[in-house]
């Protein structure tokens, strides 16, 4: 018995290795050198070898990084309930109202995955700006200007993000929505619920792993924001992304950078692993 | 990818880029997009010193690679040039400094970086002597030993491109007198006026000098803490920090920026080639101390190339009159040369567009950009003030 | 007379230009167990729908207890409905999901706790499900979780939508044991949808059976099987023999219809009288002619197929004369082994015959 076993135990171990060594050289051998890297000191803008801890005391030291982290993560957490604010009734009414559109509308959605964030963030600023198109159909229509906030503030940066990400908050809604049993609001119906009553009893706790799952790509993508901070924020909301890249390329500190980015990192993992106790929560009440 | 096409449109990176918008100029992205063709054919041959003979592999930024300067060259010398084009000065250093100096042959890059490398030891020095006769062609200012560029007594390199950093101003929209100080970016009437580019040390300096201190020199905590100060109060008054060539120039052409902090010639001169002759780049004028600065960009040979001889030829060559004009009139923006000879060439408009007939008031206000002792204190001070702007 | 729960008055149903159901008129007393049964897409799950209040009719209108329901929502119909696939909330506990229904009628809490145990009680459930949820419970079980839901809040009218058709053959006869147990203590109406006759027979003090949107027959068990009214449903449960004849008065039928046949027709039951009717005789009628059996006709066949089925045979055959096929089933094991290609003899009594009409076919065809 064993013996048979033998040979496809190998197989399966061979059939795994292209995935291991893709994984480790694209994932862990970075990630390791990243870490390795932050125990590093730099001198006239090249690392040195000598294993120290200056970066770290740095970091714990600095109050202005921790300040642009928690920023960074107020940002986030802003932009996610933003995404779940919009998404959701988009999400629901793209399932329960729009049928006939659906296919219309996902393609554009995918439109708007696929185009350039480059090219669209540019050109929400030009769109936008004081002299832009937005102002002129106002005054054209006898309205004021834009108020000044709406671009090159924490507002239009928000704006980016949430235009940015909310596909990806309505595709994890939405698939969650569409696959509620259609039959099981039809039986709270049928038990007496009003339309609010069903919703609200049925469907919100249905795709609340949906929602969570949404929620938690749009605040590990948020992290990251590099673009919206920059462009549409007129750099004066420096987020983590930007001070990474920063530190890396014109202070050219890379230990430090390093260290940064495992920080982000971490606050990453940490959320994730939150939010999957939380989703577990969920789940095990349903097995 | 995306972004590395939109890179090569846009210099003075180093100063930190990183975001890119398509220019304007279609020309300039397709350009781009070639490079990157060639780069990435050249990173895929793999520079090396292993390197078959009669083949150069050059770090440069954009303008370098014009065929006006590279074909006569290859002709010439029977050898093919492998570009590497920079997008970031640091990060052209750092990818130098970081073993790439081994596979490099030459690099054109800004002035700061180029002195640099002599400390770091990855490049080689050159005897001002030996390039007797190309100093001969240059403007006094240029002449050896040439500060900028010097390290220990040694010379790092020939300066190839210059410009000057001030305001950047649209005379239809502002007065240039208003502007013969940087008082006017802190004044509350161009409140939310002001556009700053977050070029790294571009905008610092000016800001230094602006404060009566010279930021080329080692300096004390007061005067760091007085530059700190003249940031926030800067910081306080802008509208915006721009990394990106063509938003900024949209800013100043449509007045929504009353005046670009950070930058000079190289922002100014792509619109005035494109016809808008009421931007200009101007200096402080008549201050205590000069608070105009001349920017440089300087060609080096990189530490044991393949063929020094080869190496000193291009060193020659890119310095000559024909070249020099190439590489002055680039697309998307054009500055002058330190090689006389070529303003021979120059057509009543070329030379309007380089706005030559301001260079001796440049000169007479202005400090060259260098080194500068505390400049990564300065950056911290930068990225902790704007993390506090808000 | 006893009164209608439920009154359905020439109820049309259509989706576009397709017509689902052509003008139901159906009555169901209070207390009786009804089966629909058809085909799919014979419309049996619409008109359920509509009774329920999920779809509304195009024409036609539905009375529940007296009571038009038009303009009624499904939430407010005294109905209730055990779905297909159950439909019980994955995210409620089971004692959530059978109180829901008292939950939102705002009955207080201890009460619904009491009449859920009830339920559960009732339900033979075990007392230590009422903190799982559905997903830990067997289908069985989940299938009884459903029938307490639906009935806690004492609805008149209990739908039931193919409830069974998803379990094993097993399961589904201990669950309609259970079905009948139910509607027999608890005197609520059942309307019972199904695509199974046999179930149906099972079940349903009345059965009617549907096709293409219409209702073609409404009777007994007892009155779909041995009488039906169209082919349809005469070939729908168990297999049976329809021979083309010529009906007269009295039930009487030309006995010259059917080739190879010999005897006198003395039917003398409720018949038809058309010329182009069906004589169905059901294969357990069907009798080896033998000198004690006093049959009124016989007929001589060829087998063609013979099948054990235990306690009865089945033989497939062909009359000799008109190559008819027939099948007859004939009681215990053959004493001789009947074999392929073998020359027998059948016959039948008349009184265990049906004539009934074969213009009903065109109706199928029209429909």
């Amino acid at each position: 018995m064993s013996h048979s076993l033998e040979p496809s135990r190998l197989m399966v171990a061979l059939h795994a290795l292209p995935s291991v060594l893709l994984q480790s050289a694209f994932f862990v051998v970075p990630l390791c050198m990243t870490i390795a890297l932050s125990f590093q000191e730099t001198q006239y803008y090249q690392v040195q070898w000598v294993w120290s801890l200056t970066t770290w005391t740095e970091i714990f030291t600095t109050y202005y990084y921790w300040k642009i982290l928690f920023n960074t993560v107020l940002m986030s957490l802003a932009c996610v309930g933003l995404c779940a604010m919009i998404g959701f009734p988009i999400a629901y009414a793209l399932v329960t109202r729009f049928q006939k559109w659906q296919a219309t509308i996902k393609i554009l959605l995918v439109f708007a995955f696929l185009t350039d964030a480059v090219l669209k963030t540019f050109g929400w600023v030009v769109f936008l700006d004081q002299t832009g198109p937005a102002n002129f159909v106002l005054n054209f229509l006898g309205l004021p200007d834009l108020p000044d906030w709406v671009i090159y503030s924490r507002v239009s940066v928000l704006f980016g993000m949430v235009y940015t990400l909310l596909p990806f908050s309505i595709f994890t809604i939405y698939l969650s929505v569409d696959m509620i049993d259609k039959n099981l609001l039809r039986a709270a119906y049928d038990c007496g619920a009003s339309k609010f009553r069903a919703f609200y009893e049925v469907t919100l706790p249905l795709c609340k792993n949906g929602l969570m799952a949404g929620a938690l790509l749009v605040f590990v993508l948020s992290l990251g924001s590099f673009l919206e901070p920059k462009v549409l924020g007129g750099g004066k909301n420096p987020m983590a992304a930007e001070l990474i890249r920063q530190t890396f390329e014109t202070r050219i500190n890379w230990p430090l950078g390093s260290a940064l980015t495992i920080v982000v990192i971490s606050i990453t993992v940490i959320t994730i692993l939150l939010a999957s106790r939380l989703l577990d929560l969920g789940q095990g009440r349903k097995k | 990818m995306t972004m590395d096409k939109f890179n090569q449109s846009r210099k003075r990176a180093g100063r930190s880029p990183a975001v890119w918008a398509p220019d304007p100029n279609r020309r300039a992205v397709l350009k781009g997009m070639a490079a990157t063709a060639m780069t990435a054919t050249a990173g895929a041959l793999g520079p090396g010193k292993a390197r078959a003979a009669g083949s150069m592999n050059y770090m440069c930024w954009e303008g370098y690679n014009d065929p006006r300067i590279v074909d006569p060259f290859e002709e010439t010398n029977d050898v093919s040039i492998n570009f590497d084009l920079i997008v970031d000065s640091p990060g052209g250093f750092a990818k130098l400094a970081a073993g790439g100096h081994r596979d490099f042959d030459v690099v054109s890059t800004d002035s700061p970086w180029v002195q640099r490398m002599g400390p770091a030891n990855i490049c080689e020095f050159i005897d001002p002597a030996e390039f007797q006769d190309v100093y001969d062609k240059f403007y006094p200012q240029f002449q050896p030993p040439f500060e900028p560029l010097q390290f220990d007594g040694k010379t790092t390199g020939l300066p190839t491109r210059w410009g000057w950093v001030g305001p950047c101003i649209n005379t239809e929209t502002s007065d240039p007198d208003e502007w013969k100080t940087w008082d006017a970016a802190f004044d509350s009437k161009n409140k939310d006026k002001i556009g700053i580019m977050d070029w790294g040390d571009w905008p610092i300096m000016p800001m230094a000098l602006y404060a009566g201190i010279d930021p080329y020199k080692e300096l004390d905590q007061a005067e760091l803490d007085e530059i700190r100060k003249v940031l926030r109060a800067l910081f306080a008054n802008s509208r915006a920090l721009f990394s990106d060539l063509s938003l900024s120039q949209k800013a100043l052409l449509d007045g929504s920026v009353k005046t670009l902090v950070g930058t000079g010639t190289y922002s100014t001169s792509g619109l005035r080639k494109a016809g808008y002759e009421n931007i200009v780049a101007v200096v402080p004028e008549g201050n205590e101390n000069k608070q105009g600065i001349i920017w440089l960009e300087a060609t080096a040979i990189v530490k044991t190339p393949a063929d020094i001889d080869l190496a000193k030829a291009m060193m020659r060559h890119v310095t000559n009159k024909e070249a020099a004009y190439a590489l002055t009139l680039n697309d998307f923006t054009s500055n002058p040369s330190p090689n006389r000879a070529v303003e021979a060439l120059y057509t009543e408009e070329e030379r309007s567009v380089l706005q030559l007939d301001y260079v001796d008031t440049v000169w007479e206000n202005s400090v060259l950009h260098k080194v500068a002792p505390n400049i990564d204190d300065l950056l911290v001070i930068w990225q902790e003030e704007l993390a506090n702007a808000n | 007379m006893p009164k209608d729960i439920c009154t359905i008055q020439g109820v049309i149903k259509n989706y576009g230009n397709f017509r689902a159901l052509h003008g139901i008129d159906l009555h169901v007393q209070k207390g009786e167990f009804i089966a629909l049964v058809g085909p799919s897409g014979s419309g049996k799950s619409t008109l359920l729908q509509i009774i329920s209040g999920f779809e509304a009719p195009s024409e036609g209108r539905l009375l529940i207890d007296g009571v038009d329901m038009t303009d009624v929502a499904p939430a407010d119909r005294p109905t209730s409905m055990v779905f297909q696939k159950l439909a019980l909330f994955p995210h409620k506990t089971i004692a959530e999901n059978i109180g829901f229904p008292l939950k939102l009628r705002k009955v207080p809490k201890a009460e619904i706790a009491k009449r859920t145990r009830e339920m559960l009680d009732l339900m033979e459930l075990k007392p230590e499900y009422l903190n799982r949820y559905p997903a830990q419970l067997s289908g069985g079980e989940q299938q009884r979780v459903a029938l307490a839901r639906s009935m806690i809040s004492h609805p008149k009218l209990l739908l039931l939508d193919e409830p069974l058709s998803a379990l094993d053959v097993k399961l589904k006869k201990v669950l309609q044991t259970e079905l009948k147990r139910l509607h027999r203590s608890l005197g609520v109406t059942f309307i019972h949808v199904t695509h199974d006759l046999e179930e149906a027979m099972m079940l349903a003090d009345h059965i009617c059976v549907m096709q293409n949107g219409l209702l073609l027959q409404v009777g007994t068990p007892d009155d779909i099987y041995y009488r039906p009214t169209h082919r349809f449903v005469a070939e729908f449960i168990g297999e049976t023999n329809l021979f083309p004849v010529k009906a007269g008065q009295n039930g009487s039928y030309e006995i010259e219809e059917l080739p190879g046949a010999r005897g006198v027709s003395s039917f003398g039951g409720e018949g038809v009288q058309s010329d182009t009717a069906y004589l169905m005789v059901r294969p357990e009628f069907l009798h080896l002619a033998a000198p004690d059996h006093d049959l009124d006709v016989t007929i001589d066949i060829v087998v063609s197929e013979t099948f054990n089925h235990g306690s009865t045979t089945q033989v497939k055959a062909v009359t000799r004369e008109g190559n008819h096929i027939i099948t007859l089933e004939i009681q215990g094991h053959l004493d001789e082994a009947v074999d392929i290609g073998a020359h027998l003899t059948v016959g039948w009594h008349d009184t265990d015959t049906h004539l009934f009409a074969r213009t009903a076919d065109k109706m199928e065809f029209a429909a």
